[in-house]
């Protein structure tokens, strides 16, 4: 994958078509295709046949591409909007955690842009027959920021500590079809699953977790040590975490990737307003940032030094219906207001031309595993049937719907009111309130969302999209009591089907469900725009906006 | 006076214990706790009712009051349910800054308000007093935010300068404290010289008008006498209450430029706290900035007695 320079893009485009990218370089095309290549294989790490992780897993590169000519050395100044609230990789769920946590701490697998599941602290496992036993090769010589050498026991504590609920990990959930996790020698793990999941090995990534030295959990105040002293295996480990003010991270000199990382540190600087971040980087205070405000991105787009790209994301910003909330409950409202929604335009208000207007799948998946959108009801503008819809539901008078929105999340200020305005057109009458983020979650959780605005992203694989949203419970929470029983049944199956050509044949039918019933209607997967100076080399950015790139990346002073 | 000292204190404390009451039923009654801000969209109920376990928030509230202020008697405040830091080294290092930038915008406020004030307020009416009212009404009606905003854009644009992104101690370096507090803390105080320039603008006229004053000055004792002996004196005595009230002030609205030039003080923090619904933070902060504000409330009474000792203690 590769970023496109903002100005690529032709402002005002985005209503007739996507926006574009710039042309990639030849590397981004050798890389293409191996992910297009790689794509094809998709499933392979959970067939039915024994499989050793092939050569071009073992090729391929994490966290980015390498840089031939990288110079080692200097410390990268990060400018961030958002903070993260701890870095507790197995207790703390935000994504502004997770952001920098993958530089400090590794699963066993590496997330791939493409959607593969890259052996990472693995070097290759094997599947059984059933499907229901996976043996893992650990890698050897790697070493913790403590200076002791990894081995499976470490890696078997920490993944049991993670799926343990009474541990209260956020992660427990997605491993939850794991019965054991044990270690039989100090090389080899063996999983056993009470069935098939093909979605295992991304899984075991770096959202949740990460391995860290058996027992360490034991310790007095181990959790709120991991706010002082990293202790994964990554590529760089923790110097200092001061709250509101900066994060520092120092190369990790045992660490297993010979000459990796090419920085010797990160310096992190949190700053809560995007003005000042703007300020910084036209003086050079910071080195690269990411944007989010069209608005912001303007004021750097022509600035001489600063090179502005825009990735594509694994992010959606979506619509959500609650059916435990009247009339929502009744289908042919949901369709109805689906077929009020014109995409493009909400997209424009909200985030200019930063971002891609999607349908049952986020931007960075697309491709891999989305449905042909001419293939899903409910996708294009006809406010004829929608106003039929309505009115079959006794509803002709039209009807008052109050649609939350979060504070803080400033896209969905004009997203609502150009909303209001779209549904004004077939009889609905929107009320808007906006909600601080912990009621938010809190109503989410217990399943009472209402109407609302949703902001949320993945890690490359549909079922970790999915399953937990959509599945009716008990395997799944289906938050918006959608209570699809078709639905279901494909999860579970795509879940367990090992074929990635049924696989993806699986999830199209689900999204076809998902259009035809509509518990949700996904709007737009914003862009992730970095801004960085020109010594800032060899940067990329991975779709999640999580900042692997920042191992491959290097300074030219 | 040790009487009257040790009695406001114990009225203080009282005071502290009641506030921490109030605040820690408050923080409470927002929706949304800390085990949901960190599982965020997660369905686990079982995950929650371990984390609740964990930060003993499956305790009943007054349990939870008690053990909380049974630490905090013994020195105790705590670790940060989300940092994993102890609460009172947060506080603290925080506190230290944004009491530096509240007693460095007061030295400046005073420095420049004062003057101004008595010199619109010895000319009243004419054209100092005027062009010293113009600026006291631009102080008075501009947002800090904003004050801070364009004085960052204009010297950024101007010098092609701004502040150094992390924040340094003066034992860390120096140079670069002192360019990280210069602008914030020329944005509060400007706004604060203008206050303080009205207040004692409008005291120096009332003090012109009272018949002492009349009397002096129809007695033939010169201008700088009656200003010096009698005008300063009384103003002095409602400057000092301002003053407080000032410190208390910037003190609370000091978290609007800490959040626009990325400061690590008090105000921030508490505003992440209240953001995370880190209880342990939020309550050892607002403790700190109660006893703060009673300290200086209890520093102006007792400075009111050494300015005019017929002011009685009670």
């Amino acid at each position: 994958m590769t970023g496109s320079n903002v100005n690529a893009a032709t402002p005002g485009s985005i209503v007739d078509r996507p926006p574009r990218f710039a042309r990639p370089t030849r590397a981004g095309r050798r890389r293409s295709l191996a992910a297009i290549a790689a794509i094809a294989c998709i499933g392979l790490f959970a067939g039915p046949a024994l499989r050793q992780a092939s050569a071009a897993d073992a090729a391929a590169p994490l966290y980015g591409p390498l840089a031939t000519d990288a110079v080692r050395g200097g410390v990268l100044t990060f400018g961030s909007l958002v903070e993260p609230p701890g870095l507790d990789p197995y207790h703390q769920g935000a994504d502004a955690r997770i952001r920098f946590t993958v530089l400090m701490y590794q699963g066993l697998f590496y997330e791939a842009a493409d959607g593969r599941a890259l052996p990472m602290l693995a070097t290759g496992h094997t599947v059984s027959a059933d499907g229901l036993t996976y043996t893992v090769a650990i890698r050897p010589g790697v070493r913790f920021h403590t200076g002791a050498t990894m081995t499976a026991k470490d890696v078997a504590y920490s993944y049991n500590y993670l799926r343990d609920p009474k541990n209260g990990s956020p992660g427990a959930s997605d491993l939850s079809l794991i019965t054991a996790i044990e270690a039989t020698d100090d090389a080899t793990l063996r999983i056993v699953l009470s069935r098939p999941f093909t979605a295992l090995p991304m899984t075991l990534g770096n959202k949740y977790g990460g391995v860290v030295p058996a027992g360490y959990f034991d310790g007095a105040d181990a959790k709120a040590k991991l706010n002082t002293a990293s202790v994964g295996t990554g590529p760089f480990k923790l110097v200092e975490f001061k709250p509101n003010s900066h994060l520092e991270l120092a190369r990790h000199a045992d660490y297993w990737e010979s000459g990796a990382p090419y920085l010797d540190g990160i310096r992190a600087t949190f700053v809560p307003n995007s003005a000042s971040l703007v300020v910084a980087l036209r003086n050079k205070r910071v080195d690269l940032a990411l944007l989010v405000r069209p608005q912001d991105i303007a004021q750097v787009d022509k600035v001489a030094g600063l090179q502005v790209k825009r990735w594509p994301s694994l992010n959606q910003k979506a619509l959500d219906f609650g059916a435990e909330t009247k009339p929502l409950d009744d289908v042919r409202v949901r369709q109805a207001i689906a077929l009020a929604i014109d995409r493009a335009e909400i997209q424009q208000a909200s985030v200019g031309a930063y971002g891609r207007p999607i349908h049952t799948m986020v931007a960075g998946m697309q491709d891999a595993w989305g449905a042909d959108p001419k293939a899903l009801a409910h996708q294009a503008v006809d406010l004829d049937a929608a106003r039929a819809l309505l009115k079959s539901a006794g509803l002709e008078q039209g009807v008052e719907l109050t649609l939350t929105t979060i504070n803080g999340y400033e896209w969905m200020d004009p997203a609502a009111v150009t909303l209001k305005q779209q549904l004004a057109r077939i009889g609905v009458n929107l009320k808007i309130q906006r909600v601080d983020l912990g009621v938010w979650i809190q109503n989410f959780r217990a399943k009472q969302m209402g109407f609302t605005f949703n902001d949320w992203a993945t890690q490359p694989d549909p079922d970790l999209l999915f399953y937990r949203h959509f599945r009716k419970a008990p395997a799944g929470a289906d938050f918006r009591n959608w209570n699809d029983e078709r639905a279901s049944e494909l999860l579970d199956a795509a879940r367990s089907e090992a074929d990635p050509v049924k696989r993806k044949a699986l999830y199209v039918d689900f999204q076809k469900q998902l259009a035809q019933t509509v518990p949700t209607v996904m709007l737009f997967s914003a862009d992730l725009v970095t801004v960085a100076g020109d010594a800032v080399r060899n940067n990329e950015l991975h779709p999640s906006g999580w900042y692997y790139g920042l191992v491959r990346t290097w300074l030219k002073r | 006076m040790g009487r009257y000292v040790g009695r406001r204190i114990g009225a203080s404390l009282v005071t502290c214990l009641l506030g921490s009451v109030l605040v820690f039923l408050v923080v409470r009654l927002v929706p949304g706790d800390v085990v949901a801000q960190m599982l965020g969209q997660t369905s686990d109920e079982t995950a929650a009712r371990a984390l609740r376990g964990y930060f003993g928030l499956d305790q009943p509230a007054w349990r939870q009051y008690a053990g909380w202020l049974g630490r905090v008697l013994q020195g105790d405040f705590g670790t940060s349910w989300v940092r994993g830091q102890p609460v009172a080294a947060m506080v603290a290092q925080a506190f230290l800054l944004t009491a530096e930038i509240a007693l460095l915008t007061l030295a400046i406020a005073l420095a420049v308000g004062v003057p101004l004030g008595m010199l619109a307020g010895m000319h009243e009416g004419r054209w100092p007093d005027a062009l010293v009212q113009g600026f006291n009404a631009l102080g008075l009606a501009a947002p800090v935010f904003w004050v801070g905003l364009m004085l960052l854009v204009t010297v950024s644009s101007v010098a092609g300068w701004s502040p150094p992104m992390i924040y340094a101690t003066p034992r860390a370096s120096l140079a670069d404290h002192v360019q990280i507090l210069a602008l914030p803390v020329l944005a509060l105080a400007l706004l604060q010289a203008a206050a303080c320039s009205q207040f004692v603008r409008q005291n120096v006229v009332s003090a012109f008008r009272q018949d002492y004053v009349r009397t002096a000055l129809a007695k033939g004792v010169p201008l700088r006498g009656v200003f010096y002996r009698h005008i300063l004196r009384n103003v002095l005595i409602p400057l000092i209450t301002f003053v407080g009230l000032l410190f208390i002030q910037i003190l609370g609205g000091v978290v609007i430029v800490e959040s626009l030039f990325a400061l690590p003080g008090l105000g921030r923090l508490l505003l992440a706290a209240i953001e995370t619904r880190d209880y342990p933070v939020l309550q050892g902060g607002l403790l700190v900035v109660m006893a703060c504000a009673l300290l200086v409330n209890l520093a102006i009474d007792l400075l009111y007695r050494v300015i005019d000792p017929r002011v009685p203690l009670r």
